[in-house]
């Protein structure tokens, strides 16, 4: 048991050296650096020779491996540095956002289980009737609409029109129903037809028939059986939906002026703010790696076969 | 039966979910302007803030917003006005000595004199490398309320670089993300790229605030500002988009406010190609930009046609002939370059077409429109150009040197003062000098500018700079994009400054 966890650990360590030098080399590879934008060359006087100064003061002259050396042993004192444009820690800013994308990645998530579950069930046990078919027109038109254009649809909608709802900001749980809704609506158009494919590849499988003849009732045979099996696929793919809202959704953060991590990663990188860049690589690989863990055990509960076959194997 | 059993479970539960959702609808936002004892005003910005703090924020929200203010600002002639200095003199414009105005408390209640000055600049130095690069301070000395500052050089245009916002005296004694300013506005609460939540200061020095509260709210993308105007989320909104001024126009509760700000959309030209770098070849395509059809057709009325850098009524801005977009003088101007013209179509000189290549960028919507306006007008005489489209055009064109000209835009006098863009654009040194521009007449003109202490004779200097930059066609200058504000009619004395420092003013009321 220590063992493995010990191997696991070092695993993962190689995992961050690995991805956070491949991202910093990627970084400095990007032509520009922030020393224009911190110089604000738009707004004062700056002459080539300053430039050049800053450049050396930030230690951007440097060879890439002594920048790299230098962040790392700034990193394992777990000082993720500050940005070079609002010289507020990194940590601190990545901490101030990080809520906001929970709540959004979580809002999304609820709005696209409230659809997708009940329309792609029915659309599985209702094979080729008309809510199959309306769940394909569902789901066409869903993934076929821009978030964006569908996020001013809501808010002519439900802020212009009806005023049940705020267009734009964040401070309450109304805020976060438009561009949740706006997100969810969208992955629910993907994972209805998921869900229904899953389920009708489950319904047909030896023991779901057997569970049948056995007289157990359909809703248990629902719940116990049929959905359990089709949740690893979608487990899989689900695990990659978090990670992409918690990436964070750059669009939908700037219609609604809300304050998540997408549009923070996106002006960094615009302005290649350094600091932040590659506090957030670490910080989403972590986050990745923990989703990824939990998914995997997850399947164990899922699937008790995972579990059992990994067992025979050791 | 199997199937019945679903709908019994799913549906009951989703019109459960549904009923809970819509039974607790909110209030609809606010109505921005409650009773005449709370008044209160909404701002929708259009660049978003990570950092309220006045001495690193790029988007200058604490002056903005009323929150700080600086030493010097500029009115709305675009003169430098005294704010919390109320004197300042300098023979030789490298010592400076100010008289920091009495009576004036932070919002913390601390009592702004010449030592808090000094620290709240020596803080700003610290932390902004800009600001440190602009103001060239060698030592700074406080004595009661005399502030006594020497530069490293005669630095003539040191106070309009005061101007500046993130120059903004704060208290240094408070700790905290929020700042401790002078304006007529409290910080109450800040949101980073959200919102920014105000109070009215009840000691203002420079007399009564009439809001009570305030709010600066941001959202980057222009048809959610309007649609966040139109559910009365805002009652100013900042730049609405283009498209949509005739609707708001034709809303008789709705005033639209338009001018002409300080900004300049421009065509660079590369002097390391061997036909830009003649000024008569400038000249001759200077006549392919048709600026009406821009500022009309392109920026949709809410453009006014560039003569030069800088807005007309600066006083170092000459008069101009107007120019004028016409195929037949370009024709002239190439062939009095010795360039052939047959058929109407130029040749250069050994025979081949004239081949350009044009760099443009997205982040402003109108550049990309405009460098095709100009290549289909060059097409009229033969020249071919092809126009590429880059990321970052200020890194493009600081590293490269693959292209002949390039649209550009830039805030030409943020402070009043010419020489900042002078410097900048037309120095050898000059870090905005993409093209390479060098001329020693107008090098030694600038370099005299900037150890020329007297108003009068600066203006002169510029004035002769900038008729030289004319003369020469050493850019093209094209528009002015208007600022466009708008506003509820309940809102009173809102004035759209041309600087775009000061929004949120005592003055601001509601009905």
């Amino acid at each position: 048991m220590f063992k493995s966890m010990a191997k696991k650990f070092l695993e993962l360590v190689l995992f961050f050296l690995i991805l956070s030098f491949v991202s910093f080399c990627l970084l400095k590879l990007v032509p520009g650096d922030p020393v224009r934008s911190i110089l604000r060359v738009d707004d004062v006087a700056v002459s080539n020779q300053q430039i050049t100064d800053m450049r050396s003061q930030l230690g951007l002259d440097q060879p890439l491996p002594v920048q790299y050396g230098k962040w790392l042993v700034q990193l394992l004192q777990f000082d993720f540095g500050q940005s070079y444009l609002t010289h507020r820690p990194v940590f601190t800013e990545f901490m101030e956002k990080l809520p906001y994308t929970l709540l959004l990645t979580g809002g999304s998530l609820f709005i696209m289980l409230l659809i997708a579950l009940p329309l792609g069930t029915m659309a599985a046990l209702y094979r080729n009737r008309w809510i199959d078919s309306a769940s394909r027109v569902f789901a066409l038109i869903g993934s076929s609409i821009p978030s964006f254009w569908l996020g001013l649809l809501f808010i002519e909608w439900f802020a212009v029109k009806l005023r049940i709802l705020p267009s734009m900001g964040e401070g309450t749980a109304f805020h976060l129903v438009l561009p949740s809704l706006t997100l969810g609506l969208a992955m629910a158009a993907v994972y209805v037809r998921m869900i229904r494919a899953s389920l009708i590849e489950s319904s047909g499988q030896d023991f779901i028939k057997a569970a049948q003849a056995r007289g157990i009732s359909p809703i248990r045979i629902f719940f116990r059986h049929m959905l359990r099996h089709s949740l690893v696929p979608l487990i899989t793919v689900f695990s990659e939906s978090i990670g992409s809202l918690l990436g964070g959704t750059v669009v939908i953060e700037v219609l609604f002026a809300y304050p998540g991590l997408g549009k923070w990663i996106v002006d960094a990188i615009a302005a290649r703010d350094y600091p932040i860049i590659q506090g957030y690589t670490v910080f989403m690989a972590v986050f990745i790696v923990c989703i990824n863990i939990l998914v995997e055990l997850s399947y164990r509960w899922v699937n008790p076969e995972i579990a059992l076959k990994e067992k025979r194997l050791s | 039966m199997f199937k019945r059993s679903y709908f019994k479970l799913f549906i009951p539960a989703v019109m459960a979910v549904m009923m809970v959702a819509c039974a607790s609808s909110p209030s609809a936002s606010p109505s921005p302007s409650a009773a005449p004892q709370d008044k209160s005003v909404t701002l929708l910005f259009n660049v978003q803030s990570p950092t309220i703090d006045p001495h690193s924020d790029v988007n200058y929200t604490a002056v903005r917003a009323g929150v700080s203010e600086t030493l010097i600002k500029v009115n709305k002639d675009l003169k430098l006005e005294a704010w919390l200095a109320d004197k300042w003199n300098s023979k030789d414009g490298q010592h400076w000595t100010f008289n920091i105005r009495s009576g004036v408390n932070f919002h913390s209640g601390k009592a702004v004199n010449a030592a808090a000055v000094k620290a709240s600049l020596e803080r700003a130095l610290k932390l902004n490398p800009s600001v440190k690069n602009a103001l060239h301070i060698r030592d700074i000395h406080a004595d009661g309320q005399i502030l006594t500052i020497t530069t490293d050089k005669p630095f003539p245009e040191f106070v309009s670089e005061l101007v500046h916002p993130n120059t903004a005296i704060i208290d240094t004694t408070v700790t905290g993300d929020l700042p401790s300013g002078t304006g007529p506005f409290k910080v109450t609460s800040f949101r980073a790229g959200s919102e920014l939540n105000l109070d009215r200061n009840k000691q203002y020095w420079n007399g009564e605030v009439k809001l009570k509260h305030a709010k600066f709210m941001f959202n980057e993308d222009a048809n959610a500002r309007q649609l966040a105007f139109q559910a009365k989320t805002a009652d100013i909104v900042y730049r609405p988009p283009l498209e949509s001024l005739e609707l708001l126009k034709a809303d008789s509760t709705v005033k639209v406010d338009s001018l002409p700000s300080l900004r300049t959309h421009q065509l660079i030209y590369n002097m390391n190609n061997n036909d830009l770098k003649k000024t008569a070849v400038r000249k001759a395509f200077d006549n392919l930009i048709n600026r009406d059809e821009i500022a009309s057709g392109i920026m949709s009325g809410q453009g006014t046609p560039a003569q030069g850098p800088f807005l007309p009524d600066f006083p170092f801005s000459p008069e101009y002939i107007t120019k004028k977009f016409d195929l037949n003088a370009a024709r002239e101007g190439f062939k009095q370059a010795g360039y052939t013209v047959q058929n109407g179509k130029v040749a250069a000189p050994d025979g081949k077409p004239l081949q350009l290549t044009l760099l443009t960028y997205q982040s402003r919507a109108e550049l990309p429109l405009i460098s095709q306006l100009i290549q289909a007008n060059a097409k009229e005489l033969g020249i071919t150009i092809d126009i590429r489209q880059v990321d970052n055009i200020d890194e493009y064109l600081a590293a490269h040197q693959d292209w002949d000209l390039a649209t550009y835009s830039s805030i030409t006098a943020p402070r009043g003062d010419a020489s900042y863009f002078l410097n900048a654009a037309y120095m050898p040194e000059g870090a905005l000098n993409y093209g390479r521009v060098h001329v020693p007449e107008l090098t030694s003109m600038i370099s005299q500018l900037n150890t020329t202490v007297n108003e009068e004779q600066r203006n002169k200097l510029a004035l002769k700079a900038v008729t030289l930059i004319d003369q020469e066609n050493l850019q093209s200058f094209l528009v002015h994009p208007n600022n466009v504000v708008a506003y509820r009619d309940y809102v009173h004395n809102w004035v759209t400054s041309q600087s775009e420092y000061y929004l949120l003013t005592q003055d601001l009321d509601v009905n």
